[in-house]
């Protein structure tokens, strides 16, 4: 038996990960590098964003020896002036794999801060170097620390801890890996240039191997309203999701020992000295508002059992039998197994009923889900074929699974709460566009929400036209959660939307100097890898990028034929110039004058104004 | 020392060139100065041309030659589409003027090359040459009024006398029998006046070795005629000339061609004009007659053929369409080349000796014309 259980002996999620670092993007030298400084640059925005703070971000890389050929170990900082992490927290947050503080249900650039790990640990197994982070909350003590990761165990090793004087809160982390710059160079600017144009209110810095600096300034000072955490939509959740929310729900019956008993003692406000049964229960009854759930089910147990706190130090409760209303206990004293009768018409049964059978499924609903009121609760519960008093904890695994499709499949839940997403908004994107590209043309439109299998997502888009746009268009940059999206291009929805468009229909010809950007806003993006660099053809996120699309097509088009209009008007004027001249050349010798006709009115008419000019037809005189 | 008669007579000759040449100078410049007043009043030039789609070509059963229609196209400066073909025919009408002022004669292909000093550009020669169909269209005057001339092709030998107008050579005389080659037919032969003739008939042959047959064996005695070889088609300045001496001279003009439909088609042409031409109405020569080779002579004269192509054929039926050859000897003689479907050549008589065409089938010919 023995030796069948080591086989199965748990891997640590460090382990994990080691084992499967390509699933989170860091399969070679090339590719890890620009990864790592993604995750990293993410999380630093990330944790601005959340704080409301206007972020300074600055990426240094240098290689550790300059003149060794590619790929090399390089040390990676990311400086930012946001929060920074509690120094308790930061071996935890840096040294473990699966610890974030982004576990809610709201818009953020990564989900689970898995990324920043993933680049210690790789940055770790290539270089056998620590990570060093630095940390000041509060502007005057910075933390640093140096972690090693044990991969077995799953737990931060702290080889140096020390503190500074510093005037500026913020974090910087740097890690030290291997990577090939000569190789992911051009990614790594392409992403520090299109992450600028997405976080406008940003400003990001970064200084290349080769000594260059490319500097982007925020040119928006209005940070976007960060995003709510809110409850899961019915839509988006599964049985495993269910099952963990039944979980949270539901409250184990506390260990009644000396230590719950001194603590319900002291909630009733009652003295040391020992009271009455009755006395108890009268205490219990006016302060039972104010009592913290714990306290509710021991005095509840005490109902039932009709004890006293000397009496009830001396049982273990050994089960609570809700359907035939027994109780059982051990009896230290006695030492044997009893049992009593509860009244299932005593107002503290319901109180020992949510606690171990957990809540009515209506209270579930409408407690754990967003947007689900009592009415349509009850329609659910219907709909599904369960009773609306119906208890989480009683729920079979069938009944789980049934409950779980029902909710998938009825309609009448209101549209997913979008005040979780975070979009850039209209005006910063259209600011952007003109910054970056100094167009002849810009429009921008952002949709209304809208959701696909129970997550909320916005679509923001622009388009813009002419300028410093180089010909050869449209580029399309991509943004998902304001996270640029530079490799796999082919297989993006965006991309399919965009070349299905017949942009002739919309009087782009040709070459043309046109560029798209793309926003993608969403609790979860649905990506089609893990490496997060394209996302998966929706069919509800298709449609709204469709309809985004066609919105701004037709206001180019608008644009375009007013331009073709100005531009024939141009050329028109400048036919005229060339040849009018000609022609009154000529006709001054034809009809033997010396001094040439005054034709310049007609040229000052036609350069000014663009008249439309009728053509005349054929004259038919038959 | 000439007499006083003669010397009035070339003043008198000398006088109507002048004239010719004053009124083509003063039409230019009415047209000239219409488009000045325009440009001066603030107002895009414009002026119409007839149309020359094949809508607007009809045929003139009293003229007996197609000629243009009503209808007509507005040429606008203003019209973006238009300004650059507007300013060619405005250079072409400026060039022309300065050609006819100067009495400098120049060809289609100069033309063309010309433009390139005024930053006028023609794509190629055929842009050039269209743009002086549209003059002549706008002024019903052929090209060679203007003294522009195509690349000549066609001769001219007999008993004929000129009297050059042509700056350098004013007054000066020439008899066309003088030189056994024949002399092409110029710019200076076009526009030379015709002084006297001892000829009575006019021959146009299709093909230059006939020409030399014809001189040789002194067609232009015994026959008392002038002989002119055509080229192929004949060229304008040649159907000028033939207008001319038949007009001018009162000399009947009979046609030779090869025994197919083209042939049948360059006499057609020489009576009574080219779709081509319908612009223009001073190159026919509505009594001209077409004496062979016929498709009736093919069986009459033994005459070796070779088979008709398919485009042979399919110009056969084209011409059956054309309202000059619904009767008499042209829809006669296109109907049996479409029963035969062969052709012959006019050579194809030296199968009976080099002579036989001189000797036998020619003057047979001329007294047949005499009956047409």
């Amino acid at each position: 038996m023995s030796s069948i259980k080591e086989k199965f002996n748990q891997i640590s999620p460090s382990e994990f990960f080691y084992s499967n670092r390509d699933l989170a993007g860091f399969s070679n030298p090339t590719r890890s590098l620009y990864t790592a400084v993604r995750e990293f640059v993410e999380n630093a925005l990330d944790a601005c964003d959340q704080k409301g703070i206007l972020p300074d971000v600055h990426l240094t890389i240098k290689a550790v020896d300059p003149e060794k050929p590619d790929p090399k170990p390089y040390i990676l900082t990311v400086k930012d002036n946001g929060p920074g992490i509690d120094a308790e927290h930061i071996p935890l947050a840096f040294g473990t794999v699966l610890y974030g503080s982004k576990f809610g249900l709201k818009q953020a650039r990564g989900m689970f801060g898995l990324g920043a790990t993933m680049a210690i640990l790789y940055g770790q197994i290539t270089t056998n170097k620590p990570v060093t982070v630095k940390s000041s909350v509060d502007g005057a003590t910075q933390h640093i620390f140096e972690l090693l990761l044990d991969i077995q165990k799953n737990k931060p090793v702290i080889v140096q801890h020390t503190t500074k004087e510093v005037s500026k809160k913020g974090l910087t982390v740097s890690i030290c890996l291997e990577g090939d710059y000569s190789k992911a160079g051009n990614k790594i600017r392409d992403y520090v240039y299109e992450t600028s144009l997405i976080t406008p209110y940003a400003s990001i810095t970064f200084d290349d191997p080769k000594g260059q600096k490319f500097s982007h300034p925020r040119f928006v000072k209005e940070i976007p309203p960060p995003p709510t955490i809110i409850r899961p939509h019915p839509h988006g959740i599964d049985v495993e999701r269910i099952r963990r929310m039944i979980v949270e729900s539901q409250f184990e019956i506390p260990t009644i020992d000396d230590a719950m008993i001194e603590k319900v003692r002291k909630d009733l406000g009652l003295s040391a000295k020992s009271f009455s049964f009755t006395g108890i229960m009268e205490k219990a009854k006016k302060k039972w508002k104010t009592l913290p759930r714990q306290v509710r089910v021991v005095i509840a147990l005490m109902s039932f059992l009709k004890m006293d706190f000397d009496k009830l130090s001396k049982i273990r409760i050994e089960d609570i039998d809700m359907p035939n209303n027994k109780l059982f206990y051990w009896d230290f004293g006695e030492s044997q197994s009893n049992s009593i009768d509860m009244d299932p018409e005593s107002p503290y049964y319901k109180q020992l009923t949510n606690t171990v059978q957990g809540e009515p499924l209506t209270t579930f609903l409408t407690k754990r889900f967003q947007r689900i009121g009592p009415t349509t609760a009850v329609k659910f519960a219907e709909f599904a074929g369960f009773k609306p008093e119906k208890r989480m904890g009683t729920l079979s695994n069938e009944e789980l699974v049934q409950l779980s499709d029902s909710l998938q499949k009825f309609e009448d839940f209101m549209a997913p709460d979008s005040t979780c997403l975070a979009p850039l908004g209209e005006d910063p994107l259209e600011k952007g566009i003109k910054k970056f590209f100094n167009p002849d043309f810009t429009a921008v439109v952002q949709r209304p929400p809208s959701a696909y299998s129970g997550f909320p997502f916005i679509v923001e888009m622009g388009i813009a036209y002419g300028g410093d746009i180089k010909s050869g268009g449209p580029h399309v940059y991509r943004y998902a959660n304001r996270i640029p999206l530079l490799y796999d291009e082919g297989s993006d929805v965006v991309l399919k939307v965009v070349n299905d468009t017949d942009w002739g229909r919309y009087k782009v010809k040709g070459d043309p100097p046109f560029i798209i950007v793309s926003h993608i806003c969403s609790t979860r993006i649905p990506y089609k890898t893990a490496g997060k660099e394209n996302v998966a053809d929706r069919q509800e996120i298709e449609r709204e990028l469709r309809l985004a699309l066609q919105f701004l097509s037709r206001k180019l088009a608008a644009y375009m034929s007013k331009r073709g209009q100005a531009d024939m008007a141009k050329k028109r004027a400048n036919l005229y110039a060339k040849y009018i001249p000609l022609i009154a050349e000529f006709c001054t010798e034809l009809a033997g004058k010396k001094k040439a006709p005054n034709y310049q009115k007609i040229l000052d008419d036609n350069t000014v104004e663009s008249k439309k000019v009728e053509e005349e037809k054929e004259i038919e005189n038959n | 020392m000439k007499t006083t008669k003669e010397q009035s007579k070339i003043n008198a000759r000398s006088k109507k060139a002048d004239e010719k040449q004053k009124n083509i100078l003063e039409m230019l410049k009415s047209h000239g100065a219409k488009i000045y007043d325009d440009l001066d009043n603030g107002q895009f030039p414009k002026f119409s041309i007839p149309s020359r789609s094949v809508s607007n070509i009809v045929y003139d059963k009293k003229l007996r030659q197609y000629i243009l229609g009503n209808n007509a196209a507005i040429r606008n400066s203003r019209n973006s589409a238009q300004l650059r073909s507007f300013t060619q025919l405005m250079w072409l009408a400026f060039f022309a003027n300065r050609l006819t002022h100067e009495k400098k004669s120049s060809t289609l292909r100069d033309v063309y090359y010309s433009s390139q000093a005024f930053a006028i550009e023609f794509e190629d020669q055929s842009e050039s040459d269209n743009i002086i169909v549209d003059l002549e269209a706008v002024t019903s005057k052929p090209r060679e009024d203007f003294h522009i001339f195509p690349e000549e092709r066609s001769s001219i030998f007999g008993d004929l006398n000129i009297e050059y107008t042509i700056p350098g050579y004013e007054g000066k005389t020439m008899n066309l029998s003088n030189h056994p080659d024949g002399y092409s037919i110029g710019p200076s032969l076009t526009t030379a006046e015709l002084v006297d003739t001892s000829a009575e008939i006019v021959i146009a042959i299709e093909k230059g070795g006939l020409f030399t047959r014809f001189v040789e064996e002194q067609i232009d005695k015994k026959f008392k005629s002038i002989i002119i070889n055509t080229g192929g088609q004949a060229p304008r300045s040649t159907r000028t000339l033939l207008k001319r001496l038949h007009d001018e001279m009162g000399l009947p003009v009979i046609v030779l061609t090869d025994g197919d439909v083209y042939g049948e088609h360059i006499a057609m042409v020489i009576k009574s004009g080219s779709a081509n031409a319908a612009h223009l109405r001073e190159l026919t020569v509505p009594d001209a007659k077409w004496v062979g080779v016929w498709a009736t002579d093919i069986e009459k004269y033994k005459l070796p053929t070779i088979p008709m192509t398919e485009s042979d054929i399919k110009r056969c039926y084209d011409l059956q369409k054309d309202p000059r050859y619904q009767d008499g000897i042209w829809k006669k003689e296109l109907d049996v080349f479409l029963r035969l479907k062969r052709k012959a050549e006019l050579e194809a008589f030296s199968k009976y000796g080099l002579t036989n065409i001189t000797d036998k089938y020619l003057p047979q010919k001329l007294e047949l014309a005499k009956s047409l």
